[in-house]
């Protein structure tokens, strides 16, 4: 991916061309997937379940074992690092899961759960270990009480809280949501939102957010990356994104989140869509059967990846579509057409 | 006047513990008529699925306390029936989507088997009838390639296909009445736009009567006429889905909808929510149970308890609504 003029510095993570594969390579679960998260913004990474989000967080983490890509972490390939280093951006990329009452652990106390990390990456004395867990209780508003309580003596939006706060206590640079607020109510969901939103504002953390949730990234996303049956088909500026995305899959994303069914969408189809047997090389676009602008070029030849160009000269984060409409993107009325 | 498809009257469910009583739903009463839905909102542990259980009667005999002034269905008490006439109508009456599909359904049985199984044991009829019947409930449920998923297993499904193939055994004798409990948490929004719009279809071409339990009031809308908000075993208010997105009276309903994201071009501002936590059971507030978590709590809102006052079609139970 050619990554637009406007950015200068380095991206905190860059995710270059990353395939994962299960079952002996028959199972695709991400293809190519490129991605740039720049410091202290966060991306919100969406689609339907089994789009392949999940294997992007771990894949990130190396909790999963890619085929093939590069992923760089403050420049820095980690595939290439030795466990010492791989240990130390461990410390710095932290994850949070999606059920809090299954990734805590039910027979540690908080404080316990709170100062493994601590050790583990033997981070100050005894006394700032202490010291550390006390203020990051606080953080994420719990009491100090708290501390020596076990997980399941707290409600869901509770437990969560915790798992938040393990993350935060070893200073991540980056933190990974997985799914992190979708298994709670609406008004914990809320209560959670509004964690991380202070976390971005007081300590300018860098969140790959994964989520279904159109809605829920639109409060906390600075930019959107839209992923289907593995590929990732869009990224955008979040404000470009909500005010009219580029690739059709997208739009068709946007118009459920927004209660309405597309227009051209026919329920029956969706069935089809089981996840994804490896027919070597793709020679169509991965969403030409369900696009409602297909043309016949969709169905014999993979679309590129193609920058958009700016309209904000503000904006930050990469704009880019992998959709057959925007081959000939500088053409003038095509473009009309388009938007 | 009709007779509604479903009506509570006076519904209490409790556990006798022994540091006292622990109420979990409190005097409730509502009904349905037949092709209305209607949601059921509140935060989890507020007794909504303890709601529905009490009116189907799976709660278990011993250990819980159900009373009611009667649970009609169609008229007919079934508050009163013995077990052996509850299971002849449970499936064919009153029918109940659970939350988890993954739990709820068989795993050693194919979807085909499981869904037959339902309706050969209300109706009966030849092997061939039991599955035309069962293809016919798939193919009501959106399914195209019904004999595939007969021959399914839940586990060779997904998420929303099971909660799909589950509809379709909730609904394959046509019950007057369907209740759903959360049926489309935790999936993904096109997942969860086509359950609604099936579950949608079949209510308006069988003219059932849906209470759609969620504590998301935004999925409620999509699919439900009226809607009550439930609070520690409360209703707090009950009235038109419209009436409460325009003006919600009750602090807790206005309180549930500033919590529920909102899609808009310009970045929102920051999310609102309601401070605090759903109190336990154990240890209720007297007066108001939400007066702890209200900005627009007084003296009497902590000492007296606020019954349900209809005005208009619509009940609120506040000494000072919005």
């Amino acid at each position: 991916m050619n990554m637009s003029d406007q950015i200068n510095t380095l991206p905190l993570l860059e995710v270059r061309d990353l395939s994962v594969s299960f079952n002996q390579q028959e199972q695709i679960a991400v293809d190519r997937v490129s991605l740039n998260i720049p410091a202290g913004r966060t991306l919100g990474l969406v689609g339907a379940s089994g789009a392949g989000k999940s294997s992007v967080g771990r894949a990130i983490l190396r909790l999963v074992k890619p085929d093939s890509g590069k992923i760089f972490f403050k420049g820095k390939n980690i595939y290439r690092m030795n466990k010492q280093e791989m240990k130390a951006t461990r410390q710095r990329i932290q994850l949070v899961f999606q059920d809090p009452s299954v990734s805590l652990s039910p027979r540690r106390t908080v404080e316990q759960t709170l100062l493994e990390p601590l050790q583990h990456f033997a981070i100050g004395d005894a006394n700032h270990q202490r010291e550390k867990i006390r203020q990051i209780i606080q953080t994420v508003g719990l009491g100090q009480s708290a501390l020596h309580r076990y997980p399941h003596q707290f409600s869901s939006g509770q437990q969560q809280r915790i798992a938040i706060a393990r993350a935060l206590v070893t200073n991540p640079d980056l933190l990974i949501a997985d799914e992190a607020v979708s298994s709670l109510d609406v008004s914990i969901q809320a209560q959670i939102l509004q964690l991380i939103q202070m976390l971005q504002k007081d300590f300018g953390i860098s969140i790959l957010f994964i989520s279904h949730d159109l809605a829920v990234i639109r409060q906390i996303a600075d930019d959107v990356a839209v992923m289907y049956q593995g590929q990732l088909l869009e990224q955008s500026p979040a404000d470009q994104f909500f005010s009219g995305p580029s690739h059709p899959y997208s739009k068709t994303l946007l118009s459920f989140a927004q209660g309405k069914t597309p227009v051209h969408w026919s329920g029956e189809k969706w069935h089809l869509e089981r996840s994804r047997k490896s027919t070597g090389t793709p020679s169509s676009c991965v969403f030409s059967d369900f696009c409602p602008d297909k043309m016949a070029m969709c169905e014999k030849q993979e679309p590129a990846m193609h920058d958009i160009p700016f309209e904000n000269q503000h904006a930050l984060g990469p704009h880019c579509v992998k959709c057959h409409l925007y081959d000939e993107v500088n053409n003038n009325d095509h473009q009309e057409k388009v938007f | 006047m009709t007779t509604p498809a479903l009506k509570v009257n006076n519904l209490s469910v409790w556990f006798e513990t022994g540091s006292g009583r622990l109420t979990v739903v409190d005097r409730i009463s509502f009904s349905i008529n037949a092709g209305d839905a209607t949601g059921l909102v509140g935060e989890s542990g507020c007794g909504k699925t303890m709601t529905a259980m009490a009116i189907l009667g799976l709660l278990p005999a011993s250990g819980v306390n159900v009373r009611s002034d009667g649970i009609e269905l169609d008229g007919r008490d079934i508050s009163t029936l013995s077990l052996a006439q509850r299971r002849a109508i449970l499936g064919r009456d009153i029918a109940m989507v659970f939350q988890q599909p993954a739990t709820a359904l068989d795993p050693v049985f194919t979807m085909g088997q499981q869904i037959g199984a339902v309706y050969r044991r209300h109706t009966g009829g030849s092997k061939q009838q039991v599955r035309n019947k069962m293809l016919e409930a798939l193919e009501s449920v959106g399914f195209s390639q019904v004999e595939d998923i007969a021959s399914s297993y839940p586990h060779e499904l997904s998420g929303g296909m099971r909660q799909l193939a589950m509809i379709a055994m909730a609904t394959v004798c046509k019950p007057a009445v369907i209740i759903a409990d959360e049926p489309t948490t935790a999936l993904d929004n096109r997942t969860r736009a086509l359950i609604l719009e099936q579950l949608k279809q079949l209510q308006e071409l069988h003219q059932t009567a849906v209470l759609f339990i969620s504590h998301d009031l935004s999925v409620v809308r999509q699919i439900c006429r009226d809607v009550m908000v439930m609070y520690c075993g409360r209703l707090l208010e009950i009235t038109d889905c419209q009436s409460l997105f325009a003006n919600a009276r009750h602090p807790y309903s206005a309180g549930l909808l500033s919590c529920i994201p909102q899609i808009s071009n310009k970045r929102p501002a920051p999310i609102k929510s309601i401070p605090g936590q759903i109190p336990a059971p154990a240890d209720l507030p007297s007066g108001c149970h939400f007066a702890p978590r209200c900005t627009r709590a007084e003296d009497q809102c902590r000492t007296s308890v606020p019954e349900l006052d209809y005005a208009n079609g619509r009940g609120v139970a506040c000494f000072r609504p919005l």
